[in-house]
């Protein structure tokens, strides 16, 4: 009648389980997070799987453009000024080396800002479109 | 000769002990561990079952008798709706997208509150909590048939109302209703009693009932409050049973008050995160507005929620951890719903749309600190895009929370510019989660949220396509592929309200009805 592993889950008795979402569920591909901090109009941060190969370059070039592209602020993003963050860490990417070459992981999570370009900011300087 | 003796009937009191508490004795051939194996390994201690309350002391021939006649009412109200064609006169058909999500969301978390009190009402071992239990799993399969057969009608003339157990078991956002009843009835009785009959009946039920029923009254739907109202006369009995049980635990013994209150702190915050979609209702999808969602919260929770855990300090019992941060969201969580379900209304099975000039005007008014200022222009934006004809849909799944299932799309406290996003590493994998609260309800049992069957990541793993389809190349479109699998047509069930075929439908009703005027007023004019 003891709880077995009581700490990590209060349960009557052993049984095997598997977690969900291990990263050899996902065809050779890691989930991957996004999300373009204050930008709102996306309701949230986008989940994509990727190949572990993808170099960051491709990723800025072909898989940000399909998730933000239609944002009236995209196209002015300037690249070479965006703050890179793995999950709250900066990080400085290179665009010729892959995701697994950055040290990311299955579901990392890449945040993004693009300075004077701050989307639901825009508010504080009385910009009438703000998300 | 012996004269027959009259058989004394037994008084209400005496019906009541006879027909309940001498249901339970101790049992001598089986150790009494081994006939109730549940209601201990939670941690609660328990002396001394006889000292829990029994304050309805109804029987069950006197439920039969009450509960009859109650239905007999509702079906007759149910009967009139039909043949008098009650559908068209209710307020607008977008009201009828708040049915579509209660048959799909609220009503199959009755079934399973009729499953999960089945199951209490069996393992507890003391026999008052046995047969409270047992009244309340006879009184949410009521409900949940008297809700089928209520919006059953509508299913005649909607869309979006044919399939909501299949829904329930497959869409996305309906993983947030069934992950939270499925947590509670899968810890023990008593966590699902604090989880269900305490923190969700006791503290949260009015945000759910009370928008819904004035809802339904407000927008002509009478067929509707019916239903609510003869469910809600359950519910004073189903409160009391959540507030009895969480005293009768803090009274037995003092080590059972951190385990409560641990409890306390996740269920709140879970049902607080559920009512998320209650808030998005009340705010955006009722064309004649009851109050607003910030207007209920501070009513039924700050001001009696307060009230409640002022009476519970005696115990040793706080108010909830995340209580500060629900309080503070009640600006800003219908807005980031409702900003959810318009992107993503190609996927779901009801209407969205963008609130009419004047509905614009009531939520400034209503949320004067956060509306304008962080929700209208985007809004606006869309509004300008649906009409060059380019109404905007996001194409790409989101990022979910672990715990509560919900797309990562609160923001953080104090900072509604900014997604609030916490994680955390188990055996070597990130879990992801919107809010401290979240998080803290997993670390305390990783090993029960590593299961959770997140949506967006099983339709990677290729679980949600139909049969025909290789999960490992789904095609041009998966999400298609998706809705082929969850069972919903596209465009007919889901999407955009004004160019919908229900929206199309339903003026076609009324100017049908309305033809015999415009024809005499024609004639008039030859």
């Amino acid at each position: 009648m003891n709880a077995v592993n009581k700490d990590l889950m209060t349960t009557l008795g052993y049984y095997e389980l598997a977690a969900k979402d291990s990263a050899d569920l996902f065809f050779g591909n890691w989930l991957i997070y996004l999300s373009w901090e204050n930008h709102l109009m996306y309701c949230s941060p986008f989940c994509l799987p990727l190949p572990t190969n993808l170099p960051f370059g491709a990723l800025v070039r072909d898989v940000l453009p399909l998730l933000y592209g239609e944002h009236p602020e995209f196209e002015q993003i300037d690249w070479q000024r965006v703050r890179w963050y793995d999950s709250n860490e900066a990080f400085v990417p290179d665009f010729g080396k892959s995701l697994e070459q950055h040290g990311f992981d299955h579901k990392t999570l890449i945040r993004f800002e693009t300075p004077s370009l701050e989307g639901s900011r825009s508010h504080l300087d009385g910009n009438k479109q703000a998300f | 000769m012996d004269k027959a003796v009259k058989k004394k009937k037994l008084g209400l009191k005496q019906r009541y002990t006879t027909m309940t508490r001498d249901l339970a004795w101790e049992t001598s051939y089986q150790d009494m561990d081994k006939v109730f194996p549940y209601d201990k390994y939670e941690g609660i201690k328990i002396h001394d079952w006889d000292k829990w309350e029994d304050p309805f002391r109804l029987t069950m021939d006197a439920y039969w008798k009450y509960q009859g006649e109650k239905d007999k009412k509702l079906y007759a109200v149910i009967d009139a709706f039909a043949q008098n064609n009650g559908q068209l006169g209710i307020s607008d058909a977008r009201y009828v997208n708040a049915l579509k999500l209660f048959i799909q969301g609220v009503s199959p978390l009755e079934y399973y509150a009729h499953r999960g009190f089945a199951h209490a009402g069996r393992h507890f071992t003391g026999a008052g909590v046995r047969v409270a239990s047992q009244m309340q799993s006879i009184d949410e399969l009521r409900h949940y048939q008297t809700q089928a057969h209520t919006i059953s009608h509508y299913n005649r003339h909607f869309n979006g109302m044919h399939d909501n157990i299949k829904w329930f078991d497959r869409m996305w956002y309906l993983a947030v209703p069934k992950s939270f009843f499925e947590d509670a009835f899968s810890g023990g009785p008593f966590e699902f009693l604090t989880a269900v009959s305490f923190s969700f009946e006791y503290v949260l039920t009015n945000l759910l009932f009370v928008p819904f029923m004035s809802g339904a009254a407000h927008n002509g739907d009478m067929a509707t409050v019916t239903f609510g109202f003869s469910a809600q006369s359950d519910e004073s009995r189903h409160m009391t049973l959540g507030i009895e049980c969480i005293k009768f635990m803090l009274e037995q013994d003092p080590d059972n008050v951190p385990i409560v209150q641990r409890w306390i702190d996740k269920w709140f915050w879970r049902g607080y995160r559920l009512l998320t979609l209650v808030a998005m209702m009340q705010d955006y999808m009722l064309p004649k507005r009851v109050m607003s969602w910030k207007e209920a919260w501070e009513m039924y929770a700050e001001s009696n929620g307060g009230a409640l855990f002022k009476d519970l300090a005696r115990y040793g019992i706080r108010p909830p951890k995340g209580w500060e941060d629900a309080c503070e969201g009640k600006d800003h969580i219908s807005h980031q719903a409702w900003g959810t379900f318009y992107q993503y209304s190609h996927a779901a099975a009801f209407h969205t749309w963008i609130p009419k000039a004047d509905e614009m005007q009531w939520l400034s008014e209503k949320y004067p600190q956060s509306f304008d200022r962080h929700y209208r222009s985007r809004l606006e934006y869309w509004d300008d895009l649906a009409k060059q004809d380019d109404r905007w849909f996001n194409q790409h799944l989101p990022m979910l929370c672990q715990t509560c299932q919900i797309p990562m799309v609160f923001t953080e406290p104090g900072d509604p510019t900014k997604i609030s996003l916490r994680e955390t590493k188990y055996e070597g994998q990130k879990y992801h989660f919107c809010s401290d609260h979240c998080k803290e309800i997993f670390q305390h049992e990783p090993r029960k949220y590593v299961q959770a069957w997140l949506p967006v990541h099983q339709i990677y793993q290729g679980s949600c396509y139909p049969e025909d389809i290789n999960p490992e190349s789904p095609g041009d479109s998966p999400v298609r592929e998706v809705l082929r699998y969850y069972g919903v047509v596209g465009g007919q069930d889901n999407g955009e309200f004004e160019t919908s075929q229900d929206r199309h439908n339903f003026d076609g009703w009324l100017g049908k009805a309305h033809k015999p005027e415009q024809q005499t007023e024609q004639e008039a004019n030859k």
